[in-house]
């Protein structure tokens, strides 16, 4: 998926933001969520700058180190993710999905919320009661998303993940990072609290726990603005000229 | 003659499913909730054959081998494959939207029921999916879909290929107390098809979801892909 650039959003925002109906028919008395948005960035100028862009977490020593350890790699010029992509590889990124400039693409149904990036597919939040299942067991598959659960606090969406991948095909920094300088992966647990702020504002608190990551809970909150009657654009190449594994492998010139 | 085909299919769309009632779940709105997991089964495909203009005829070939290069190569297969899918196919309908999921690699597919319009064609970027509006006529849902590109596995059931100019309108429409979901696609294109092509499908509804939600897709496994290019021989005992 290509990140494109923040403050680019943020005009496009500008643009197309226009006041919508807030929408009338709701999944029982909760309100209605469903609707393109686009993240704010109050201003960063860069991806490494805005995704750092957060309170900062009370991580333990090992993973300070260990995030020393990938900036001193890049610097060094490990910037090319050279591992192969593979049937084992996870699919997604939540944290990443959720902090880039692709507008979530929401959907809420009466017992499941869809949340996809653009038009790709992405987040299942399961409201209809079931418990996460056991993501110990050998069959169940981890993805970069979890396995996330919801439920109605008043007004506010309260959504649990747990089942995330333990690690992520990428040569430079083999887990998934989450804002400020943490990782989510198998041990972690996350807490997000969905709620409208206005007809076209909605504010998302996320909250992360991991005993092996976090001295204490971390938590931040983005705000999204709704993009009314946007169409999601679609990012799918030509079989032709599509290079799918390109950021996986590498080319003779850069050997 | 295209508007007048496309009158036809909707008036068919309405005299199929309008003006009928059933025990089905209802949204806050009173429409019916079509939300839920859905599948296809070895009874669900009415399906005739679609006659084709001479160009589509001589184009089916290529057309078929260009498919298959998209399967290769993991690019969001599109309509009408994603609702042709026998995995489960995941439905979710909100006040304004409708999200459609399948587990083969594709986009999601949104229908919008909020009261907009088709964006004007030159601002339209065509997608595997098209754009899809949606207006509720008693209990049947009629979806009108433009704007779609020729990527993507582009085969039409019973015959036929998706292009820049496929126009599709379908009817959806609960039976069986909620528990079937009766959809009519119809096509129209005037490169393809020499009269609109009609085709229904039923889709019997699952209780869950139990199977990953995703393909992991590996566009360069070498082994898919001998698998999908070599001719099959027949085992030699």
């Amino acid at each position: 998926m290509t990140i494109r650039a923040i403050p680019a959003c943020m005009a496009a925002t500008l643009l197309l933001a226009m006041p919508i109906a807030y929408a009338q028919e709701k999944p029982g008395s909760a309100p209605d969520m469903s609707g393109m948005w686009i993240v704010q960035d109050p201003g960063s100028g860069n991806w490494a700058e805005w995704f750092d862009n957060v309170p900062k977490p009370q991580l333990k020593p090992e993973i300070v180190a260990d995030n020393q350890r990938i900036v001193e790699s890049e610097r060094a010029g490990n910037v090319v993710n050279r591992m192969p992509r593979t049937a084992a590889c996870p699919v997604g990124n939540l944290p990443m999905m959720m902090a880039s400039s692709p507008p979530l693409n929401i959907v809420v149904s009466r017992d499941e919320v869809l949340i996809g990036a653009e038009s790709n597919r992405g987040r299942f939040i399961y409201t209809d009661g079931r418990s996460h299942p056991d993501v110990t067991a050998p069959s169940y598959v981890p993805s970069g998303f979890g396995h996330s659960i919801g439920h109605w606090e008043g007004d506010t969406l309260v959504v649990d993940t747990i089942g995330f991948a333990p690690r992520v095909c990428d040569s430079r920094r083999p887990v998934m990072l989450v804002p400020g300088g943490g990782r989510a992966k198998d041990t972690t647990h996350l807490v997000e609290r969905y709620r409208l702020t206005g007809s076209d504002e909605l504010s998302v608190t996320f909250t992360w726990e991991d005993p092996t990551v976090f001295l204490a809970p971390h938590t931040y909150s983005y705000t999204y603005k709704r993009l009314s009657e946007a169409v999601p654009i679609e990012n799918n190449e030509e079989p032709s000229t599509a290079q799918p594994d390109r950021q996986y492998t590498t080319t003779k010139a850069e050997k | 003659m295209r508007r007048r085909l496309i009158g036809l299919a909707s008036a068919i769309v309405l005299a199929l499913f309008g003006g009928r009632t059933g025990a089905q779940s209802q949204t806050a709105s009173g429409h019916p909730d079509l939300s839920g997991y859905w599948e296809l089964r070895f009874d669900s495909f009415n399906l005739p054959r679609a006659v084709l203009t001479t160009a589509a005829q001589a184009a089916t070939a290529t057309r078929l081998k260009r498919d298959l290069d998209a399967i290769r190569g993991c690019v969001n297969v599109g309509l009408p494959a994603l609702m042709n899918d026998r995995a489960t196919l995941d439905i979710r309908q909100s006040a304004s939207v409708i999200g459609m999921v399948a587990k083969a690699p594709s986009s999601t597919r949104y229908i919008y029921t909020d009261g907009r319009k088709h964006p004007d064609a030159e601002e339209l970027e065509g997608t595997t999916n098209g754009h899809s509006i949606g207006r509720w006529n008693g209990d049947a849902l009629l979806v009108d879909t433009v704007g779609f590109n020729d990527r993507g596995i582009t085969a039409i059931p019973g015959g036929g290929y998706r292009t820049s100019r496929s126009h599709l309108v379908e009817g959806y429409r609960l039976s069986g107390d909620g528990q079937q979901l009766v959809v009519t696609f119809t096509w129209t294109d005037p490169v393809v098809f020499r009269r609109a092509h009609t085709y229904a499908f039923r889709y019997y509804k699952a209780s869950s979801i139990s199977e990953p939600r995703v393909v992991n897709c590996i566009a360069n496994d070498a082994e898919r892909a001998r698998f999908l290019s070599e001719v099959p021989m027949p085992l030699r005992f």
